[in-house]
């Protein structure tokens, strides 16, 4: 597998929050190779399975990566002088201070390469001029006439990012949505991984739909698939200039293991057991309330999940060129991988006896 | 219709004290209901049976409306409160509310020194005419509504509570002429949706539906200085692609502009900047469900002259039973 093409590809590919069919086909691909089946749910969760080779019924592990991106929405359709104009709403948390100029892909009755557009500075009153773009300042011009605009595009329209990735030095790579395809390419070597070791264990990857706005995915695949564990990967605040407090993480250390509310304290230390297992450098991570992650969501479904959560560092995140290292998307992979191998019939039981201990 | 909107908006039902709303309610679609029933949160749920070929769907409008809780009384008798939901201080001083045994009040402020000001939502307090504490009618605890007769001038209906008996009115209205469906649905009378829409989301864990649709009410973008927003009153019900909750199923979305368009109804695309619905709670639930929203355009939302359009109202139910009565695929 070669990251930098797999990332790519997924990366490239369009996939806004409750707009994810078609990285969902993509995902589907990257991770065929590896898993026995496949599903779709009602709100667009793509589920793969991987049987282990116990007898039925075996113990599942779910496995929680995001597949949806931050994106737009058309609001509002403008004229100007007969031109057709777009204003748009964010869907998720996009970063408002880097839209101008940005390439996008307005998802009408067929696809309209379109850009990010607004007055240059020098036009603007002067108090204004240095201010960042708000959203009633942009529009998004595909190039047509008001006609034609209204015949292709609607209110509601979800508008995507056009971003190619980039290879920057040594296995930096830069672009768009690796918030959260890092994870989604780290699965696929986890999932590759259990190929070559057996394990007991059947494994549920999903990647999960509407993470950015509503942590769906988590909640209802957790709900659907009853796993006994879970696991959620996301991206996490990569150490650079401004960003060197302890909640950040230096790319190509490795993946991040968070501890803290959302993460069962047993299934960090299991984790912490294979990193050592594979001579792996990690970071230790804390959340202090909610992680915002997947990891939530999966915690609270039925009757409760132990579940650990493993992070790829990322800077610039919520951007058009959000950063990671090649390095860290390959060893987030193999940790799970290592993880899920060491899991026996007792581990679950484990968990639970130790808490008992832990109280008396 | 008038008459029933009238009814239902001028009835006593903040979050969590929905009963009043619940029993004006059940005598108009009890002839019209296969089932009824009412959970332990106090959601009211009427079964309307199908002929077996369709899907589960969950119609969701909720009987609550924002309101104030007494927190503390003062030696005096004036009566401090909390929110109950979304209120806004600016829509206070003045106003009157009204508990559930008919006690009214009216709300007053601490002194205003810089005009023009508007104090937040403690410096406010309710005057019911008590001399202290001892005769005060009131106990810390109780909700009030606001209180707001109805209004009708031509198409243009105004009240307090709008948002959402107005979206209760449109279920009721949908189950009396949905004469055949081929779904099992659902109306769901739901409590507690202006405090974080916690009755859907235990209807919806029971009833495990495949389609969630909620009616509810949208702000609008065709008032002086509004935030621009491409929703205007008159101009049809809006089918919502997003609110800060939650992103629509798309095929349902696209479902329900296919209805619409069929049937020759005005309508309009809901892409809301603040707020959500029911349809957050009933999307999340379970192994996940495809949830969208009919949204009645509303003016002045969270104030005591939530004003929508008659015509709108009318075509929200058109269009709700044109989804009901023909297949839902997916």
């Amino acid at each position: 597998m070669d990251s930098f093409e797999l990332l790519k590809t997924l990366t490239e590919t369009a996939g806004p929050s409750g707009y994810e069919q078609e990285i969902a086909s993509v995902v589907k691909e990257a991770w065929a190779p590896y898993v026995d089946s496949f599903s779709i749910d009602r709100v667009g969760n793509l589920m793969a399975v991987k049987e282990g080779r116990g007898d039925p019924p075996r113990p599942r592990i779910l496995l929680a990566a995001h597949m949806d991106e931050i994106a737009l929405m058309v609001s509002q359709i403008d004229q100007h002088e007969g031109n057709g104009f777009l204003r748009i709403s964010r869907v998720g948390g996009v970063d408002k201070r880097h839209l101008y100029g940005q390439l996008v892909v307005v998802h009408g009755q067929r696809q309209l390469n379109g850009i990010l557009g607004c007055l240059p500075g020098s036009m603007l009153p002067k108090e204004r001029s240095s201010l960042p773009f708000d959203f009633e300042d942009l529009v998004v011009d595909v190039g047509l006439p008001i006609e034609e605009v209204e015949e292709l595009v609607s209110i509601g329209d979800f508008v995507s990012f056009r971003q190619p990735l980039r290879k920057l030095q040594g296995r930096r790579v830069a672009g768009k949505a690796l918030d959260n395809r890092a994870s989604i390419a780290s699965v696929a070597y986890c999932l590759e991984y259990l190929t070559q070791r057996a394990h007991d264990w059947d494994v549920v990857a999903v990647a999960t739909a509407q993470e950015e706005t509503a942590l769906l995915g988590a909640f209802t695949s957790a709900h659907s698939q009853r796993p006994d564990l879970a696991i959620a990967i996301d991206v996490t605040f990569g150490k650079g200039p401004g960003a060197t407090d302890p909640g950040t993480f230096e790319l190509g250390d490795g993946p991040v293991l968070d501890l803290g509310p959302n993460v069962h304290p047993g299934m960090l230390q299991a984790l912490r057991d294979a990193a050592a297992a594979l001579e792996m450098g990690i970071g230790i991570g804390t959340h202090a309330r909610a992680s915002g992650t997947d990891a939530h969501g999966l915690q609270v479904a039925r009757e409760g999940i132990p579940t650990g959560l493993i992070s790829i560092p990322l800077r610039y995140m919520h951007t058009m060129v959000e950063s990671v290292d090649l390095a860290d998307v390959e060893r987030s992979g193999r940790l799970m991988g290592e993880f899920i191998a060491r899991l026996d019939g007792e581990f679950v039981a484990n968990l639970t006896a130790g808490m008992m201990e832990d109280g008396e | 219709m008038n008459d029933l909107i009238k009814k239902l908006v001028e009835a006593y039902g903040p979050s969590g004290f929905e009963d009043n709303v619940r029993e004006l309610i059940r005598p108009e679609i009890e002839p019209f209901a296969d089932e009824l029933l009412v959970d332990a949160l106090g959601n009211l749920i009427a079964h309307k049976k199908g002929d077996g070929s369709g899907l589960k769907v969950m119609i969701a409008a909720h009987m609550d409306e924002i309101g104030v809780m007494v927190s503390h009384i003062t030696k005096e008798g004036f009566l401090r409160f909390t929110n109950i939901g979304g209120v806004y201080p600016h829509t206070l001083l003045g106003n009157r509310v009204q508990f559930a045994d008919g006690t009214i009040g009216v709300i007053g402020s601490d002194r205003i020194t810089e005009r023009g000001a508007v104090h937040p939502l403690e410096k406010h307090f309710i005057d019911v005419g008590a001399a202290s504490r001892e005769t005060c009618p009131v106990n810390v605890g109780d909700a009030a509504g606001f209180l707001r007769p109805f209004l009708a001038q031509g198409t243009r209906l105004s009240a307090k509570s709008m948002d959402d008996r107005i979206g209760c009115v449109i279920a009721i209205e949908t189950l009396k002429r949905l004469s055949e469906t081929p779904h099992e649905v659902y109306f769901v009378f739901s409590v507690q949706e202006e405090v974080g829409c916690r009755g859907a989301q235990v209807a919806a864990n029971r009833l495990d539906p495949d389609v969630g649709i909620a009616l509810d009410v949208t702000t609008t973008g065709d008032v002086p200085e509004a935030r621009p927003m491409a929703v205007d009153l008159g101009k049809g019900p809006a089918i919502k692609v997003k609110d800060s909750g939650m992103i629509a199923h798309v095929g349902l979305v696209k479902i329900m502009r296919q209805r619409a368009e069929e049937a020759n109804l005005p309508f309009q695309m809901e892409v809301l900047e603040a707020g959500t619905t029911d349809a957050r709670s009933i999307q999340i639930s379970n192994g996940g469900t495809a949830a969208g929203c009919i949204s009645i355009p509303c003016r002045y939302v969270h104030s005591q002259s939530e004003t929508v359009d008659a015509n709108d109202v009318e075509n929200s139910v058109n269009l709700l039973v044109e989804i009901l009565s023909k297949p839902i695929v997916l």
